[in-house]
């Protein structure tokens, strides 16, 4: 059926949740891709039938004509599907750059397409820009403050004799230190410390 | 207790001939609502709220900047002349939330851009954008268009290789997402906006009462959040 393995990449991205993005799936864009330039090779021929009979394109309303519609809409379901899918991985992959940053983990990168990273990297690029003509980092600050100070619980370790504001801090794994939430906040996107409740 | 002590610091940094007791002890609520502080969490609800982007408020955001600039400057000093640590963490927290306003105000409006940038860029929507963002938006499209174009469209048959159109035969540019401006908001009334007619025909018509709350269609009150007269929650 016509428009069948499209509709495939749409279901793809309704079972992952907003968030999650599954891996890119080239071979089916490939298939719809080659589905379209037959639905164009048959339009065309359709086409030329139509024009061989004398017969006008835009009035004509026999088998062929119908044919060559039903060609023409399937083309098009085809790229709405095929753009739908491109379109809204691109916004999870925005929407990371603004979650998790410049840097994406390895499980995310390897989900990507290549212009799917160079999306990111171009995308990135041009957020970048932006706050630094603001001269203010956007990225931060994601939840209204409600304590300028948070206390944190290191993960990883991150270095010694590190200085976040106005003191240093040797960030050694699971050692809880009570810093500026503003500091703290690019370390805990980055995954390298939790806010820890007492 | 905190939230009071952060307000009024904010007024006393923010405007001039503000001074504590007389001021907060005539009319609390026409002081607060005159504070750029005030006027930005306004222009950032709205703008929050708002399916579509707003008119940028350039010197709003100009001004809150310099208080913030300010307020930075202040907490160095105290920090430096020891003051008590309880004045400077609530300095420091009158900070932390002006600079979250605004951060969150221009991170809204960014994200914004980047939804409906072709949309945007094509509309007179455009106008609301300052020079910074209009930047942000042309580089958002191309790149955009660059991921769009190598991935699928040059791949496509002759005809079929519009960004905007789905075909060369569609009159209209139409593949290009937009706000849905007759999603329902929550919108509350600074003065009485009085009998408003909600659509074209003129069949609904509300009163609308100040302070009182409404759920009603962005579209209908677009030009009364453009205009100032209603706020959105």
């Amino acid at each position: 059926m016509y428009g069948r393995t499209a509709s495939q990449l749409l279901r793809e991205l309704d079972i992952a949740d907003s968030d999650n993005l599954q891996a890119f799936n080239s071979d089916t864009c490939d298939q719809v891709i080659a589905e379209c330039e037959n639905h164009h090779l048959m339009l065309q021929s359709l086409i030329r039938k139509l024009e061989g009979e004398q017969l006008d394109i835009q009035t004509a309303r026999n088998e062929d004509h119908f044919g060559a519609v039903t060609h023409h809409l399937s083309l098009l379901r085809n790229k709405r599907c095929l753009m739908a899918y491109m379109y809204n991985r691109a916004e999870v992959i925005r929407s990371l750059r603004w979650k998790v940053g410049a840097k994406l983990p390895e499980e995310i990168q390897e989900k990507l397409s290549f212009s799917e990273k160079e999306y990111f990297k171009n995308h990135s690029a041009a957020i970048e820009s932006s706050m630094s003509e603001l001269d203010l980092d956007l990225t931060v600050d994601m939840v209204p403050p409600k304590d300028p100070y948070i206390q944190v619980r290191v993960l990883d370790d991150i270095g010694d004799n590190l200085s976040l504001g106005d003191h240093s801090f040797s960030l050694t794994k699971n050692s809880v230190h009570s810093v500026r939430r503003t500091d703290a906040e690019q370390y805990i996107s980055q995954g390298l410390m939790e806010e820890f409740f007492a | 207790m905190v939230s009071t002590a952060a307000g009024a610091t904010s007024s006393g940094a923010g405007l001039e001939g503000e001074e504590g007791e007389s001021i907060w002890g005539e009319d609390d609520a026409s002081i607060a609502e005159t504070t750029d502080v005030e006027l930005l969490k306004r222009a950032w609800r709205n703008e929050k709220a708002a399916p579509e982007i707003l008119l940028f408020e350039a010197g709003l955001v100009q001004r809150a900047r310099e208080q913030i600039q300010l307020l930075e400057e202040t907490v160095e000093d105290f920090v430096e002349n020891g003051t008590d640590d309880l004045i400077v963490s609530l300095y420091q927290m009158d900070l932390d939330r002006s600079l979250f306003l605004l951060r969150s105000y221009l991170r809204v409006r960014l994200q914004k851009i980047e939804k409906y940038m072709f949309h945007i860029s094509r509309t007179d929507l455009w106008n609301r954008l300052s020079e910074q963002e209009k930047k942000f938006s042309k580089r958002c499209v191309n790149a955009m268009e660059k991921h769009l174009e190598q991935s699928v469209l040059s791949r496509l048959p002759y005809g079929y290789q519009s960004i905007l159109k789905q075909s060369i035969s569609s009159e209209e540019d139409d593949m290009v997402p937009e706000p849905k401006l007759d999603t329902f908001v929550f919108c509350k009334s600074k003065g009485a906006v009085g009998a408003f007619q909600l659509d074209d025909v003129g069949d609904e018509i509300v009163d609308l009462v100040s302070d009182d709350l409404y759920v009603l269609r962005y579209k209908s009150i677009k030009g009364l959040v453009e205009g100032g007269r209603i706020d959105l929650v």
